[in-house]
C-alpha cells in the first residue's frame, strides 16, 4: 500500500459518507472541505453544547442559577457571548509578534483536525503516526502560548506563558507513555487499528482490558489536562496572581479565538481518550455489518459520530463536574503531581501493560 | 529508620490515595446539588429583578438616600446644598427673576457619577426641595446620562432686559409708597 493509495483512501470513503461522488476534482479541494465540515458541523456545535452545559452544570453545583437571559433557560447563551466577543474591538496596538504567535498557536491546534477520529467512515488521516499528532501540536500550541505570552511585554504574560510551557513539557511525558500502553495491546497506532481492538460493550474497551490499562486510562485523562492545561489543572492560565495569564491581554475577537481553542484542546483531547480506552465509535457488530451490507454509509458515520460524541460528552462533563467542585491547584503543585505522580504510575502502568501484552501473546 | 525508602514509599502512597479520594469525595459532596434533592439546593442568587423576592422600591427603609430630586418650585436657589456637597457634585446658576423677592434657578444639575449620597446637601435644605427619591436604580450607559437636570432653563437677553424692567418698576412703586 503506498501513500498515494492511502491518501485517496480516506477521501473516497469520507465522499461517499456524506454523498458526494468522487470524480476528477482535486483531492485537496475535498480535503478542505473535509475540514471544513468537521470544524463547522462537528466542532463549533459541540463547544456551544458543551460551553452552555458546562455553565449550567457548575451553577447547580454551587447553587446558583447560569444563565437564563438569553434564549429560553438560557440556551442561546453561547450565540451572544461570540456575537458579543465578534463586535468588541481593543483599544491596545498588537505587535507583529503576537499576532505571529497567535497565529502559530492556532494553526498548531486546528492542523489537528486532519487527525481528529470521529468515526469509521469519517475518518481522514488514519497513518501509523496518527495517534501522535495531537502530541505534537499539543507541544507546539504550549510553545506558541509561551510565546504569545512573552510577547505580551507584561507580567501575566511573561508568568503567564513561561507557566503553560511547564505545564505542557511536565504533561507529555506522562501522556505520551499512557498512550504507548494502548498502542501495545492493540498492536498499532493507526486509529483504526485502535478502535478495532475494542468493542461495543464497556467490557472490551481498552479501560477494562487490564488493571494497568485502567491506570493509564486514568493517567492519560489527567495529563491531558496539564499538557493543554484545562481545568482543574489549568494553574499556568488562571491563577490569580496573574490575573488569567496568556488570555489577560486577550479582547474580543482574538480572545475568542484563543477561548475556543481551550474549548477545542479539551474536545480533542476527550475524543482522543473515548478513541483510546473507551470503545471508540464501535457499534454492535451486527448493527455495522448491516449498514455497510445496504451501503448505507452516511447513517452509519452519522450513528458512529452521535455514539462517539455522547461518550465525548458525557467524559467532558465528568471532568467539569471535578474541576467545579475542587480547588484550583497551583501550577507549580501541577508540575509536581505531573512529575511525581502521573509519571511513576505511567511508567508502572507501561510495564504492566506490556507483560500483560507479552503473557498473552505466548 | 524512620525515613527509609519504605516508609517514603509508604507516606507517598498514602498522600496520592488520600488526594484521590478527596477528590471523590467533594464530587460526592457536590452530587446533591446537581437533582435538588432536599433542602440543600436551593438557589441562593436569583435572578433580576426577580418578580416574587427581589426587593422593591416599597421594600426599602423609611429614610434609605436614594437619587436625588429638586422639586423647583419650592427651591429657593440659595445654593446651600452646593455649599455643603463634599463631592461637588451639585452645579447651580441662577439670576435675578422677575420679581426682587425671588430668584431664577436656571441650572441645577446633579451629577450622579460623583455624588455619594451622603444626604448632606438634604439636611441643609431650608425649604425642603431636594429630598431623597426611593428610586435606586441609576445606571447609564454614559457618564452624561447621569447628570440630573431640574433647573428651569437659561433665560434669554430679552427676557432678562423684561425683568429687569419688572424689577424697575416695582421698586419705584416701593419709593412712591
Amino acid at each position: 500500500m503506498n501513500t498515494g493509495n492511502d491518501q485517496i483512501s480516506w477521501i473516497v470513503s469520507w465522499c461517499r459518507a456524506i454523498g458526494l461522488t468522487p470524480s476528477n476534482t482535486p483531492p485537496w479541494l475535498y480535503a478542505l472541505l473535509a475540514l471544513l465540515c468537521t470544524f463547522c458541523f462537528v466542532v463549533v456545535p459541540s463547544g456551544a453544547f458543551i460551553s452552555y452545559l458546562d455553565r449550567k452544570l457548575s451553577a447547580d453545583l454551587q447553587a446558583r442559577v447560569g444563565p437564563n437571559r438569553a434564549g429560553p433557560g438560557g440556551l442561546f447563551q453561547p450565540f451572544a457571548d461570540i456575537l458579543k466577543l465578534l463586535q468588541k474591538d481593543t483599544q491596545k496596538q498588537w505587535g507583529w509578534r503576537e499576532n505571529f504567535w497567535l497565529s502559530v498557536h492556532t494553526m498548531a491546534l486546528y492542523s489537528t483536525l486532519a487527525v481528529l477520529p470521529l468515526g469509521s467512515v469519517a475518518l481522514l488521516v488514519d497513518t501509523e503516526m496518527s495517534a501522535f499528532l495531537p502530541f505534537w501540536s499539543a507541544l507546539v500550541l504550549g510553545l506558541g502560548t509561551m510565546l504569545l505570552g512573552l510577547s505580551q511585554e507584561s507580567v501575566p504574560g511573561w508568568f503567564g506563558g513561561i507557566r503553560v510551557a511547564a505545564q505542557t513539557l511536565a504533561g507529555s511525558f506522562p501522556a505520551l507513555v499512557a498512550l504507548l500502553c494502548v498502542g501495545i495491546r492493540a498492536g498499532g497506532f493507526r486509529w483504526s487499528v485502535l478502535a478495532n481492538s475494542q468493542g461495543f460493550s464497556p467490557w472490551s474497551w481498552a479501560v477494562f482490558a487490564n488493571p494497568f490499562l485502567l491506570v493509564a486510562f486514568f493517567i492519560f485523562v489527567m495529563s491531558g489536562l496539564v499538557l493543554l492545561a484545562i481545568a482543574p489543572l489549568d494553574g499556568g492560565l488562571s491563577m490569580s496572581d496573574i490575573h488569567g495569564g496568556v488570555s489577560s491581554h486577550l479582547f474580543g475577537r482574538r480572545l475568542s479565538l484563543f477561548r475556543f481553542g481551550r474549548f477545542y484542546g479539551f474536545f480533542l483531547w476527550s475524543v482522543i481518550t473515548v478513541v483510546l480506552f473507551l470503545g471508540a465509535w464501535r457499534l454492535p457488530n451486527g448493527f455495522t455489518h448491516g449498514l455497510l451490507r445496504l451501503e448505507a454509509y452516511s447513517v452509519l458515520a452519522v450513528f458512529e459520530l452521535v455514539w462517539l460524541l455522547l461518550k465525548t460528552f458525557t467524559l467532558m462533563l465528568l471532568i467539569v463536574w471535578i474541576s467545579r467542585v475542587n480547588t484550583r491547584s497551583r501550577v507549580d503543585q501541577i508540575t509536581d503531581f505531573s512529575w511525581k505522580v502521573l509519571s511513576p504510575f505511567s511508567l508502572l502502568a507501561l510495564v504492566g501493560a506490556s507483560i500483560w501484552a507479552g503473557w498473552r501473546a505466548f | 529508620m524512620r525515613f527509609s525508602v519504605f516508609s517514603q514509599l509508604a507516606l507517598y502512597i498514602r498522600d496520592v490515595s488520600l488526594g484521590v479520594w478527596s477528590i471523590f469525595e467533594s464530587c460526592f459532596t457536590a452530587f446533591p446539588y446537581l437533582f435538588r434533592w432536599g433542602d440543600l439546593r436551593k438557589e441562593v442568587t436569583e435572578g433580576y429583578p426577580d418578580p416574587v423576592s427581589s426587593k422593591t422600591a416599597d421594600d426599602l427603609p423609611p429614610r434609605s438616600r436614594g437619587l436625588l430630586f429638586n422639586d423647583i418650585d419650592r427651591c429657593t436657589g440659595c445654593r446651600e446644598c452646593e455649599r455643603s456637597c463634599p463631592a461637588q457634585c451639585i452645579h447651580i446658576e441662577e439670576e435675578p427673576g422677575a420679581d426682587a423677592s425671588k430668584i431664577w434657578v436656571s441650572v441645577f444639575d446633579i451629577d450622579f457619577a460623583q455624588c455619594i449620597f451622603c444626604g448632606l446637601c438634604v439636611d441643609v435644605c431650608q425649604p425642603a426641595s431636594l429630598i431623597h427619591t426611593r428610586q435606586y436604580e441609576g445606571a447609564a450607559y454614559s457618564l452624561s446620562d447621569l447628570v440630573a437636570s431640574f433647573g428651569r432653563g437659561q433665560v434669554t437677553a430679552e427676557q432678562r432686559a423684561k425683568w429687569a424692567a419688572l424689577r424697575q418698576l416695582s421698586e419705584s412703586d416701593e419709593v412712591t409708597l
